[in-house]
């Protein structure tokens, strides 16, 4: 007799019971010298206090990453991560950046046309021929 | 190890935010769509607005409840629309206390919720991909979507003209968040000109999931 593994009876989805947010880990690097990083630096010392207070489910982690672009680093629950290059951005346009990061499920970006995925089956069954009254032809 | 750790001190240093506060439950609030952080579990019971509210036909038509205040630049970007209901004729009144209690016992229920004009049709634990970023919110919003053209099950299906009487139905949705598609190249040429060029552009969408669907009986609307 084979094996068979167990059948999955239900699906995770996220914002049904309970919600939680996809980004897990928000790395960022700067570099006290080159001039790419100015901004990224004025953006630690004044915006990434109050994003991180306003976040307690993203840990935030900051490190000098010396004679490089400035980067920030989205970690997400999937597994996968997600980069920006932030040399030469304003303040404001990294916290931009930092919210696409925190607003981001980490898949893979795909193009999607229908507007509604859904795993349940039909509310109202698959039309049948055979069924019902008949058509008159 | 380490992360874990630093997760128990997160959780010691934030108040959490996640869990139902059951004391401060203000009723639903029509109002739209407002950055509320974290919502709680929505209360079961909540009840429509005493007045009734009168709404312009395609408007969003989000209502947010929130335990907080709700912010003024909330406020200024979704001012409240509210409901205009034409007072049903004495045969829909009839059919609706007749055959709504039935339509809440068949067990699965989808609806058409309109969401700034646009139609979907959901059922609980759908995702909706809005086809635009949705100013205001951020992930964990839950926001009410109080327009429906139709409600129903296997069997029944209530329509509303143009919608449904936002008393009968409670339909939430949590934000999950933003996404994005690959950039779009379109080449555009000209003719007899030797150059084409090239038009990027890249979108940015609100995911919704649908967290809760039900239906209030006749009695909801004093039937």
């Amino acid at each position: 007799m084979t094996i068979r593994a167990l059948e999955k009876i239900s699906v995770g989805q996220n914002g049904i019971g309970s919600f939680i947010l996809q980004c897990k880990r928000l790395d960022i690097h700067y570099c006290d010298h080159s001039g790419s990083s100015r901004g990224m630096n004025a953006f630690i010392k004044t915006h990434l206090a109050k994003f991180a207070q306003t976040h307690p489910a993203i840990e935030f982690a900051v490190s000098p990453r010396p004679r490089k672009h400035p980067v920030m680093i989205g970690h997400y629950i999937n597994g996968r991560q997600k980069s920006i290059c932030v040399a030469n951005m304003e303040p404001s346009q990294i916290l931009k950046k930092a919210e696409l990061l925190r607003d981001a499920s980490g898949d893979k970006v795909k193009r999607v046309n229908k507007p509604v995925t859904s795993v349940n089956e039909s509310v109202r069954g698959i039309w049948s021929p055979y069924h019902g009254n008949g058509m008159a032809v | 190890m380490s992360r874990s750790l630093l997760r128990s001190l997160l959780e010691l240093r934030a108040p959490s935010t996640s869990r139902p506060a059951a004391q401060f439950r203000l009723p639903v609030r029509s109002l739209s769509t407002t950055p509320l952080r974290r919502n709680s579990p929505t209360p079961r019971n909540a009840t429509a607005p005493s007045s009734i509210p009168t709404n312009p036909a395609e408007a969003a038509s989000l209502a947010t409840e929130s335990r907080s205040q709700i912010p003024q630049a909330a406020e200024a970007l979704y001012p409240r629309i509210p409901q205009q209901v034409n007072p049903p004729t004495s045969e829909s009144r009839a059919t609706i206390a007749q055959l709504l209690p039935l339509l809440r016992t068949q067990p699965a229920h989808y609806l058409t919720a309109h969401i700034w004009g646009r139609p979907y049709l959901v059922t609980a634990g759908d995702q909706i991909r809005l086809p635009f970023k949705m100013p205001g919110v951020v992930p964990g919003d839950v926001l009410r979507l109080d327009r429906a053209s139709t409600l129903g099950s296997r069997d029944f299906t209530l329509k509303g003209s143009p919608y449904i009487d936002e008393r009968l139905f409670e339909c939430r949705a949590t934000v999950l968040g933003t996404e994005t598609e690959p950039m779009r190249i379109k080449i555009k040429t000209k003719r007899r000109q030797r150059r084409n060029k090239q038009v990027r552009s890249k979108h940015h969408f609100t995911i919704l999931r649908i967290s809760e669907v039900s239906i209030n009986g006749p009695e909801a609307v004093s039937l």
